[in-house]
């Protein structure tokens, strides 16, 4: 096996949204035993590292994002069907539409990148206050919280979610990661609701919650 | 000359006493009225009372008929979730696969509850301002109409996965939107606002718009009985601008506000009307002085040749902007409107 060119294969299919084409990819690899694991670390990641790597300088579309979304999803689902399977190297994390969003593609999009990169997701849904939010964090021990938003109405809900992290001085376990469209439009906005930081699209979700987990556990200067 | 004169005008190529300032002000006018916005966009008197008390207030060249896309998900037996402080959103569609659609009647724009709410305050707009102020009626894309009947999620799968069920989809909701376009018509709009938000840089690539969704406004547009605006709903739109030239009807696109106004009228060349292209996210925090610059910027790139309407970019500009920031687009317009 050759990762680097099978992931290079796979890219391509997620570049041509070829879904039929990623899958047949990964059930050849499988089938010549492959472990699944391998199929994420050394494929399936590397694939979604350079996405997006090659969409950071231009705009990614929505349908660009659900394409690759969806290959990685198909991915994940045929190494680890089994989700109590997977070992969830990277932690826990909560994401959620805040109050009174119910645009949840975007949402889901990252639960699946970050479910592909390892991390345990808890993913609440739409229209969740803060307070569920943060509860959440706190049960399942999560270092970032994930709440999101398309409208710029909605995302000043999440000044709430800010106030509490602070309020319960949970600030320094706790980050609060920020995301959806308005946030790309008005990138001003992330600090005016009080995030610690935001992703241009679900691709970056995995590295932005990386650093953010490396602040809370005082592993950045 | 009255605003609709001016609007007119301009979209024809005629002189006109100053540009157009259009402002998308519909939950406004519940502000303006103390309505809470399930009121407003539930009950046609007070929505119309909403507009009156807008075009009192600050006199922009439109009135518009309620931009409530959750009516035509609740037509299609959707659900709402409704909030004090921004327009209904679809809390959940009505039909729960693309292949479901296929055999849901299509709702009859003049028998559906929430679809007769926005015909009945049309008709109460046009009575009050026929002639006198535009009549501007804001409706989905017939490439976007799918995702406010079984969500943008299933859309996507279909659209991305399942091409033959979404020609199919695509197909059975274009009879839908043609005809809730031309009840608008009837009842008195005078144009409509096309929000097609597969024409977004942020929503779909130019060959996926090019190859499956531009040829759905080509066939469309002809059954539509009057004239058309295409909008991107909010996002960019300069990908596919030089596609629009030529769609039948369109006399205007609105232009993103991260769009370049010249970029636009090069692209859509010299007859096309441009409209927009202020950042209306931004409203609320900025000064009147600085909305005013930014509206006398526009109108010196894009009014001096005409063609040219000067508006905010996106959708409802937010509860929060104050009036005074309103009315700079209007003095931006008397000040600066000589190109």
């Amino acid at each position: 096996m050759n990762p680097q060119k099978l992931s290079d294969q796979l890219l391509t299919a997620m570049i041509n949204a070829d879904r039929s084409a990623a899958a047949a990819l990964v059930e050849q690899v499988l089938a010549s035993g492959v472990e699944p694991r391998q199929v994420i670390a050394d494929i399936l990641d590397p694939a979604i590292v350079r996405l997006g790597q090659l969409w950071e300088a231009e705009t990614m579309s929505l349908a660009q994002n659900f394409v690759a979304s969806k290959i990685a999803e198909d991915t994940l689902l045929r190494c680890i069907p089994d989700k109590a399977d997977n070992a969830h190297g990277k932690g826990a994390v909560v994401i959620g539409n805040i109050e009174d969003d119910f645009h949840s593609l975007g949402r889901k999009t990252v639960g699946l990148f970050l479910a592909a990169a390892g991390w345990e997701v808890h993913d609440l849904g739409n229209d969740v206050p803060a307070e569920e939010l943060l509860a959440k964090a706190l049960e399942v021990n999560a270092c970032v919280i994930g709440a999101s938003a398309m409208m710029q109405t909605t995302a000043l809900n999440i000044r709430k979610l800010r106030q509490l992290i602070d309020e319960g001085a949970f600030a320094g376990r706790i980050k609060l990661a920020v995301g959806g469209a308005v946030f790309n439009w008005r990138p001003e906005l992330v600090a005016e609701v009080g995030g610690d930081g935001t992703a241009h699209n679900a691709i970056g979700a995995d590295e932005l919650f990386m650093r953010l987990q490396a602040e809370a556990r005082g592993e950045l200067p | 000359m009255n605003s609709y004169q001016r609007v007119m005008g301009t979209l024809m190529g005629q002189p006109v006493d100053r540009p157009p300032v259009l402002a998308v002000l519909g939950t406004y006018g519940g502000k303006l009225t103390g309505v809470d916005l399930r009121t407003l966009f539930s009950e046609a008197a007070a929505y119309v009372a909403g507009q009156r008390a807008v075009q009192k207030e600050f006199g922009f060249d439109l009135v518009m008929t309620p931009f409530v896309y959750t009516a035509i998900a609740e037509a299609f037996g959707g659900e709402t979730a409704w909030s004090d402080r921004q327009p209904p959103n679809m809390k959940r569609p009505g039909v729960r696969s693309a292949a479901a659609v296929l055999s849901v009647p299509l709702p009859d724009p003049q028998k559906s509850p929430s679809l007769s709410i926005v015909l009945d305050a049309t008709r109460r707009l046009a009575d009050l301002y026929k002639e006198q102020v535009p009549i501007l009626a804001v409706l989905p894309g017939p490439a976007i109409m799918p995702s406010l009947v079984i969500g943008m999620e299933q859309w996507m799968e279909t659209v991305l996965f399942d091409e033959e069920l979404s020609r199919k989809l695509l197909d059975y909701t274009a009879a839908f939107f043609v005809s809730w376009a031309n009840s608008l018509l009837a009842a008195g709009a005078d144009c409509l606002v096309v929000t097609e938000g597969t024409a977004a840089a942020e929503i779909a690539p130019r060959t996926l718009f090019a190859e499956r969704f531009l040829p759905l406004l080509t066939s469309t547009f002809p059954r539509i009985n009057g004239p058309k605006v295409l909008h991107h709903t909010g996002g960019r739109i300069h990908h596919i601008l030089d596609l629009l030239p030529g769609l039948s009807g369109l006399v205007g696109v609105a232009v993103g506000s991260k769009d370049d106004l010249a970029e636009a009228r090069r692209l859509t060349g010299p007859d096309l009307n441009l409209i927009g292209n202020l950042d209306n996210l931004s409203f609320p925090a900025l000064s009147a002085d600085k909305i005013m610059e930014m509206s006398c910027r526009c109108l010196r790139v894009a009014a001096s040749s005409g063609h040219y309407i000067l508006a905010n970019a996106g959708a409802d500009i937010p509860l929060t902007t104050p009036p005074e920031n309103l009315r700079a687009m209007l003095a931006a317009a008397a000040a600066c409107g000589g190109g």
